[in-house]
């Protein structure tokens, strides 16, 4: 298990951990939603958790903003055990899945109503000078009569945005808030949300099952499954170094080659396959011999040849489908041994030996070093 | 067949249903009004404005029902609303349903009987009883304004708490997280969320029981010993007793026109009130 | 299923409805005030489905009868004697005023073969066209010799006969004597001034304008029946002084009176003998400066659609040994000798029933003009809604 503890990037040293979930389960019944969740959020930080629908994503989340109580463990936030803390007493606001905007206020009054909930009370004055900075970070300048439902997706969910950070929270939890956005205006509103997320150094945790949008956004993503954390990492150490074969599987496209794990030699190892066939590779988490493991080869990392190179590993493959990508040609390939994987060639790599065609026989390499040994779970 | 004459046919059932139901018998209050009591009573054709010249006669009578009508509604609705936000929002959904039946179950008999179960609780041998053994002696109940406006909340009960279950049912739970999430305590989450968004349900309970009981004249009589004088208690003196066919009709197309007014009235309010919203379903 | 399955349910369905209203629902008016009586028989009318129907007929006067009268007014037994006898049901409708009655008759359409008017509406039947002459060869049980002229007067008019006595009975009231200490309560001024003294919000007068403004005028030694302005103001003035100190103004009397939250109630013969029976300490006071007498008559309205189903009816009913048997199941007097021969000696003593005769002799019949004068109900309608 990652222990989940913040290593602080090049950029965020010695920021402050302003949340913090230290042993946490959550159990509805006879589910287990969340299962001994360890992970310390620091201030500024941009951080997703990703997984697939019931993963317990959600449930965390839920956690932080004070909408569930852990069965065991203890959430905190500025150090402090807030378990019990209700949602309205913490400093940490919500941007819901549908936005769950008020109908019957108009966008003005959405957006202030977190302001006019503070005691003492804000001067009107002020409330109305937030909220239009507000409107104006979510670029709504000139919105603020109109009725939520006569506005757009896209409107909707800017304005549950302002909802969100007019009130300044130390936590800004955010639901899959893009769920219901079409595929462009998602990448435009990802876009947004990091510059969003930049100019106000307010701490984001976003829940997604959306891998491209963790990995685009995020500081550091926290990939569960099944109710507990798999890995915690910035998305270039998830990609080069996943734990285990669901990270990557989930973080970025991969082939990967089935087998048992032997002759593990510190950051080496091999994968036997069943039909006897051995690959070697990196052992970048800890491996342990005769258990079950993959051998990962991401598709950018083999090279296709019309000619086998004096190098050893040189496999023949058929080229069954090609798929043209622009700057990469992808082709779904066959080897007698090792059966159908994917390799994405560059352009470039293609001006001198390609392209393939379907039937060509080509070989197919990769280095040593850029193949994984992962334990298969 | 043109397209005009298939519509005509659609609307033929609507129309007819409306023309019977309710064109008829108002066209004939409106003719009987203008008519004269015969001498053994009845209704005697003429062309007189008489009756209602003789409307003041019953003016107590609007008087108290437009008292009536409004506090009795208040009433139901102060009786109501706890209820059916009781069963729509804190029940286990498990319960919802049974709950719900049971809120009917008692609907299902007549109101004379309920009534007569009232007339007990309230009676000398009922709370007054109960009250007298723990000290507290001399208390009447029975026959008062308050056991009117008991009996009213109780009879008009589910009117008033369908419309408000079936909006507070549908309310969007996520809207009350968000409001918690705002910093807005449970009490303020409901004055600010809950509250304004059932509007449309009390709305049309409101207006549901408020037409009731501007007719109303049992409960009055029964819970109220017939001391009170209602517009329907009225009516029902004209129609069966005098047999002032003529004064009935005018006195009954008066409360026609006072409710058209009042209910126009109190739409127009409500619609204004909740013009900003999407979800106005008033009617 | 045998033939008497349709019969046994029907007076097993009557028997429990009466037990029900015993004790709960007077003789008069508590359904002309809930309009109750009118919806009934207007449903009744409507669904035959809800009428009754037997597989053959035994006699040739049809399958049914109608009946329209008042609530705890009949032995329920009879009727299925009836019907045993000829095959014809009786299907009753009952009302809570005369009022109603005339009024459903004016309305048209009321289906009705016997209804059971009282002794001053018959006049006005009789001149608004709505009531058959009797052909008393059709009627062999109806001895008028044997019938106090008193109580069957009224049912010819002109010299006609129109209507035939059912039974009579008075109006009175009943008091709760626990409460007294002692005083003697014997006129109707003595109600209304205990009423506003020290049975202050115990007192029940009826809804029902001939009998609590007929008692308001005899506060003042005024006919029962007045109609002069100035004797009807002085009632008025009466029952609106009155109106604070009374517990309610509601014909539905027994429950209050039987619960204690009335002590003092306007009351009719059967009722006052039912209340006794229930309470003793209740009695029951006819007013030495009079009241109202009254007497009920069978009759059969105009186009009946089952005359001769009406005629057996009446004829049955009026036998003395049937008679006799309703009597003792409503408790209100006959007016026919050779009925009370066969009633128990302690029945014909009871002076509920059968008040003495100076108390008598003071007693009005209601009139025609009473009953029809806009004036007190015009006066009653203030003092409901004072």
């Amino acid at each position: 298990m990652d222990d989940g503890g913040y290593k602080p990037g090049a950029s965020k040293s010695q920021a402050k951990i302003v949340a913090e979930l230290r042993g946490v389960s959550k159990r509805f019944g006879e589910v287990l939603a969340a299962d001994d969740l360890n992970l310390a959020i620091g201030e500024g930080e941009f951080l997703s958790f990703l997984g697939p629908s019931g993963c317990g994503k959600t449930t965390a989340l839920r956690m932080l903003a004070g909408f569930e109580t852990p069965t065991s463990g203890e959430v905190l936030l500025d150090g402090k055990v807030v378990n019990d803390l209700e949602p309205h007493r913490r400093p940490v606001n919500m941007v819901f899945q549908h936005y769950a905007l008020f109908p019957h206020l108009t966008v003005e009054r959405n957006i202030g109503y977190g302001l006019k909930q503070q005691r003492p009370k804000l001067p009107a004055a002020e409330i109305e000078r937030k909220v239009r900075e507000a409107l104006e970070i979510v670029r709504l300048e000139g919105f603020e009569n109109r009725r939520v439902w006569e506005m757009s997706g896209g409107q909707q969910q800017r304005v549950a945005l302002a909802r969100a950070i007019v009130n300044e929270p130390k936590l800004l939890l955010l639901d899959e808030p893009m769920a219901a956005l079409d595929r462009k205006l998602r990448k435009e509103m990802q876009i947004e949300l990091q510059n969003i997320q930049r100019r106000l150094g307010i701490t984001f945790v976003l829940v997604t099952h959306d891998q491209e949008e963790a990995l685009s956004m995020s500081d550091r993503i926290c990939i569960m499954r099944d109710g507990r954390i798999v890995q915690t990492g910035t998305p270039r150490e998830l990609y080069d170094r996943p734990r285990n074969r669901y990270v990557a599987g989930f973080v970025g496209t991969s082939n990967f080659f089935d087998g048992k794990a032997t002759n593990v030699n510190g950051t080496r190892a091999e994968v036997t396959l069943p039909n006897g066939m051995r690959l070697a590779g990196q052992a970048v988490s800890e491996i342990v011999p005769g258990r079950d493991a993959s051998l990962s080869v991401r598709p950018e990392q083999i090279r296709l040849e019309r000619a086998a190179s004096a190098k050893d590993g040189n496999l023949e493959v058929t080229v069954l489908n090609r798929i043209f990508l622009g700057e990469h040609t992808e082709y779904l390939v066959e080897n007698q041994s090792l059966g159908e994987f994917m390799v994405l060639t560059p352009r470039q790599a293609e001006l001198s030996d390609g392209p393939f065609n379907a039937g060509d026989v080509l070989y197919a390499s990769w280095d040593a070093d850029s193949a994984l040994v992962l334990d298969r779970d | 067949m043109t397209q005009r004459g298939r519509n005509l046919v659609l609307l033929a059932p609507a129309g007819a249903w409306f023309l019977v139901m309710l064109v008829v018998p108002l066209t004939v209050v409106l003719i009987f009004s203008f008519g004269e009591r015969g001498a053994a009573g009845g209704y005697v054709p003429a062309f007189t404005l008489d009756q209602y010249a003789n409307l003041p006669a019953r003016w107590t009578a609007f008087k108290n029902t437009l008292i009536l009508a409004p506090v009795g509604t208040l009433a139901a609705l102060l009786i109501a609303y706890p209820l059916a936000y009781f069963l729509a929002v804190r029940a286990d959904p498990k319960w919802k349903t049974l709950l719900l039946v049971l809120v009917i179950v008692p609907f299902w008999t007549s109101i004379l009987i309920r009534s007569y179960a009232w007339i007990f609780i309230l009676g000398g041998r009922g709370i007054p009883a109960l009250l007298d053994w723990i000290g507290i002696g001399g208390v009447r109940l029975i026959n008062t304004p308050f056991s009117v406006l008991v009996g009213i909340a109780y009879g008009y009960l589910p009117l008033m708490v369908f419309p408000i279950f079936v909006n507070l049912d549908r309310l969007d739970k996520r809207l009350l997280e968000a409001s918690s999430d705002l910093g807005a305590p449970p009490w303020r989450t409901f004055l600010q969320v809950t509250l304004p968004m059932s509007l449309p349900g009390v709305a049309t309970g409101c207006l549901l029981v408020f037409i009731l009981l501007m007719g109303e004249f049992l409960i009055p009589a029964l819970l109220g010993g017939g001391k009170v004088f209602f517009v329907g208690n009225a009516l029902v003196d004209l129609f069966l007793q005098s047999r002032n066919w003529a004064f009935g009709s005018a006195v009954a197309a008066t409360l026609v026109a006072i409710m058209l007014v009042t209910v126009t009235a109190y739409m127009r309010l409500i619609r204004r009130l909740g013009a900003q919203r999407e979800d106005v379903s008033l009617m | 299923m045998t033939k008497n399955n349709d019969t046994i349910s029907k007076r097993k369905f009557m028997e429990e409805l009466y037990r029900y209203k015993r004790g709960s629902v007077t003789r008069r008016h508590f359904l002309g005030v809930t309009g109750l009586g009118t919806a009934t028989a207007v449903l009744a009318g409507a669904m035959p489905a809800l009428r009754p129907r037997r597989a053959f007929a035994q006699g040739d006067i049809g399958d049914r009868v109608v009946l329209a009268t008042w609530p705890n007014y009949h032995d329920p037994a009879n009727f299925d004697a009836f019907t045993e006898a000829t095959g014809a049901h009786v299907q009753v409708n009952v009302f809570g005023s005369n009022e109603e009655m005339l009024a459903k008759l004016q309305a048209g359409g009321s289906g009705w073969d016997v209804f059971v008017p009282t002794n001053y509406t018959i006049t006005t039947y009789v001149g608004e066209d709505l009531i058959e002459a009797l052909d008393s060869s059709l009627m062999p049980n109806y001895d008028p010799a044997a019938y106090d002229p008193r109580f069957s007067d009224a049912g010819s008019v002109d010299g006609t006969l129109y209507a035939v006595p059912k039974n009579w009975g008075t109006t009175g009231y009943a008091v709760n004597t626990n409460h007294l200490d002692g005083r003697e309560m014997t006129t109707w001024k003595d109600f209304w001034d205990i009423t506003m003294d020290a049975y202050s919000g115990r007192t029940m007068v009826h809804d029902y304008q001939l009998t609590t403004i007929g008692n308001a005028l005899k506060y003042f030694g005024y006919s029962f029946n007045s109609v002069d302005p100035n004797e009807l103001a002085e009632a008025e003035k009466l029952l609106l002084d009155a109106k604070p100190h009374l517990f309610a103004i509601s014909s539905d009397y027994q429950p209050p009176m039987l619960n204690g939250d009335a002590w003092l109630t306007m009351c009719w013969t059967g009722d006052g003998k039912q209340l006794n029976t229930d309470m003793p300490e209740i009695a029951y006071v006819l007013g030495k400066e009079g009241g109202e007498i009254w007497s009920d008559y069978y009759a059969v309205p105009k186009g009946a659609p089952h005359r001769d189903a009406a005629y057996a009816l009446i004829n049955f009913l009026l036998a003395p040994e049937v008679n006799a048997k309703e009597v003792l199941a409503h408790g209100y007097p006959s007016a026919d000798a050779n009925t009370n021969a066969l009633l128990p000696e302690e029945l014909l003593n009871d002076p509920i029933l059968y008040p003495a005769q100076e108390l008598l002799d003071a007693l009005e019949f209601g009139a025609a003009a009473t009953l029809t004068d806009p004036n007190r109900a015009e006066l009653l309608a203030r003092f409901k809604s004072a």
